[in-house]
């Protein structure tokens, strides 16, 4: 017993360890995006606090103090000294520390993702089962039809026709969102709306799948009624592939709650992305990217640990 | 969907295709209902974007004061926006842009991808470690989340967000070449021809390449609708198209203020970006269905 656990510790500590490898990674692809972009940092940053001809000594004084003149790797590793301590450098724009800025708004993106996950999981396996329990029949095809169209719509599509026909039309809810907890739902929506497709479609096909093994055959011949078969065996072995697409789904969540913040103006890290884009912010961009990818690596680190949490075959498997 | 994703559904990336698949492909997807229907769209999509310009009378960038906010009417087919430009001349005008692009992306991920990941998974040893590594870098972070990076690197614009998105997707492409290539090649019929002493370059272009790129082509065309979503919603967010160019996302940016007074703005082209996504989505789907049947 105390061997099997041993292996366990050794299996999570494997995994944890290739998280930390991947955010390495990441941290060197957001490191090289502010270094190898074309021209001279220093300079940029001059000019974006607003000198747009600094002399050549300032210039050079600048590139001193930033540590520009020494060899890329030091670069590096004095850039990741700086990340890990909390410092993302300062916004161009505000001239305030840029994880300060991050932080602030960092609630209200987190809230939001949240609430659309959880709109999306839970409309995807109800979906998912009522489909499963009627396959071929019309309840199933609609949610087939519905699932292609809610796959095709963007989401920033539905964003601005909720936005025109709910809240400017119908008067439901704000058009200016200041983040309220109550005016989540329209955004969180049209964020969850695309997942909800996917994950329905896959769900579907895992159930049909699982439905069709010995298991579930066993379960139906013993008299099991067909909602027990679904609810006790199916839907729970169709979970487990569906947790792997959890996972990356949520990178893709990530990527588009910035177009749904700018939509329904909701005061979360990705709406000041934008604003920092268009002003060439790079700092902040830079930080945004950073916390992006941080997120995605422990998100998905998460999704793999409750994998193999919840399924003893991945436990065995890669233990043995 | 993004790449990633499709990566990971059941069974989408590991569509087994025999050589002999493509054999009579557009037949058979002519058969399949709905991958007519995302033909037939597909079609009529890209008769809008070649022929139309030629076909309407008017200057899709010129602004005409006079004929301001008109509803659809027999001049102008889907009325005209707030300073007076004929909605249906900039829509055709703007599918050049936002389907043109998309395809242009599309082909150029998919040719690098396919280089780079036979070129790796031919070759082995360090050049493929080397280049495995560098697209692991790349899928660490989100294709959005890298493509918001690498425009704030080039600055906002129509061709750098195109650049912004090949470099963001590429990786993904070249990681399933890879596979797809180690797998071709213990495939029996590569085996034999390499035992009858055949060199590789005719094994590769006779036997690994054309099932490498079917199967490729099916997760390029599920790939079509995101690319389509990223490029009309980067230009809404105007980082892409800049004005007064039409592109199907930058119209729904002027459409929203005129919406209670003019929904044929926001409506038109929102329909158009949809009527896209679904038909590359409709298409993608079939071709799966009819090159892998044993599926499902």
């Amino acid at each position: 017993m105390t061997a099997g656990r041993l292996d366990i510790v050794r299996l999570i500590g494997k995994r944890v360890l290739q998280a930390i490898l991947t955010a390495l990674g990441a941290s060197v692809l957001v490191w090289a995006m502010l270094s190898f972009a074309p021209g001279d940092p220093a300079l940029r940053i001059l000019q974006a606090q607003g000198r747009a001809d600094p002399d050549p000594i300032l210039i050079a004084q600048t590139r001193q103090a930033l540590g520009l003149d020494r060899p890329l790797p030091v670069q590096y590793v004095q850039w990741l000294g700086h990340v890990v301590r909390g410092d993302l450098s300062i916004s161009y724009r505000s001239g305030k520390p840029v994880l300060a800025e991050l932080a602030k708004r960092l609630p209200a993106t987190l809230y939001l993702l949240t609430t659309a996950l959880v709109i999306a999981i839970i409309a995807a396996v109800i979906a998912a089962l009522i489909a499963v329990a009627t396959q071929g029949r019309w309840p199933d095809r609609l949610i087939r039809l519905l699932t292609q169209i809610g796959a095709s719509v963007p989401s920033f599509l539905v964003g601005l026709l909720l936005l025109q026909y709910l809240v400017v039309g119908a008067k439901i809810g704000r058009v200016l969102s200041n983040g309220a907890t109550e005016l989540v739902l329209l955004p969180a929506l049209c964020l969850a709306m695309l997942k909800a497709a996917n994950w329905t479609q896959l769900l579907r096909a895992n159930m049909l799948e699982a439905l069709g093994a010995n298991y579930a055959l066993v379960a139906r011949a013993r008299g099991a009624r067909k909602l027990r078969v679904l609810l006790r065996y199916v839907l729970p072995n169709a979970a487990l592939p569906f947790l792997t697409a959890l996972g990356v789904s949520i990178g893709a969540l990530i990527g588009g709650a910035p177009i749904i913040e700018e939509i329904f103006t909701w005061p979360g890290v990705g709406h000041y992305v934008l604003d920092a884009l268009s002003a060439r912010d790079f700092p902040v961009v830079q930080g945004f990217v950073l916390l992006s990818g941080l997120s995605y690596v422990t998100a998905s680190l998460v999704v793999d640990l409750v994998n193999m949490w919840v399924d003893p075959r991945i436990r065995q498997r890669r233990a043995s | 969907m993004s790449v990633t994703e499709i990566l990971n559904l059941p069974h989408a990336a590991r569509i087994e295709i025999a050589p002999e698949a493509a054999y009579g492909l557009w037949q058979r997807l002519w058969r399949h209902s709905e991958a007519r229907i995302g033909l037939i769209a597909a079609l009529l999509l890209l008769l809008l974007a070649l022929g139309g310009p030629l076909a309407l009378p008017y200057d899709p960038d010129l602004p005409d004061y006079a004929v301001a906010l008109q509803p659809p009417s027999r001049a102008h087919w889907l009325g005209t926006d707030h300073t007076g430009r004929d909605v249906l001349a900039r829509l055709m005008d703007g599918a050049r842009r936002s389907l043109g692009a998309s395809l242009l992306v599309l082909t150029s991920t998919f040719t690098i991808g396919l280089f780079v990941g036979v070129v790796a998974g031919m070759a082995g040893g360090a050049l493929d470690n080397g280049l495995m590594r560098l697209v692991d870098i790349l899928m660490t972070l989100p294709g959005m989340v890298l493509a918001i990076a690498m425009i704030g690197i080039l600055g906002p614009g129509f061709q750098n967000l195109l650049l912004a998105l090949i470099i963001a997707d590429w990786a993904y492409y070249a990681r399933l070449a890879r596979s797809y290539v180690l797998t071709a090649t213990q495939r029996s019929d590569a085996i034999a021809a390499r035992l009858a002493g055949i060199n590789w370059l005719r094994i590769m272009w006779g036997h690994i390449l054309p099932g490498v790129m079917t199967q490729m082509a099916v997760i390029a065309t599920l790939g079509l609708g995101g690319m389509i979503t990223a490029i009309s919603g980067f230009s809404f967010l105007g980082l892409g198209v800049q004005p007064p160019l039409a592109e199907w996302g930058s119209m729904l940016v002027d459409a929203r203020f005129y919406f209670p007074i003019a929904p044929w703005l926001l409506l038109a082209p929102a329909g158009l970006i949809f009527a896209s996504v679904l038909a590359a989505n409709l298409i993608g789907n079939a071709l799966r269905d009819v090159l892998d049947p044993g599926r499902d």
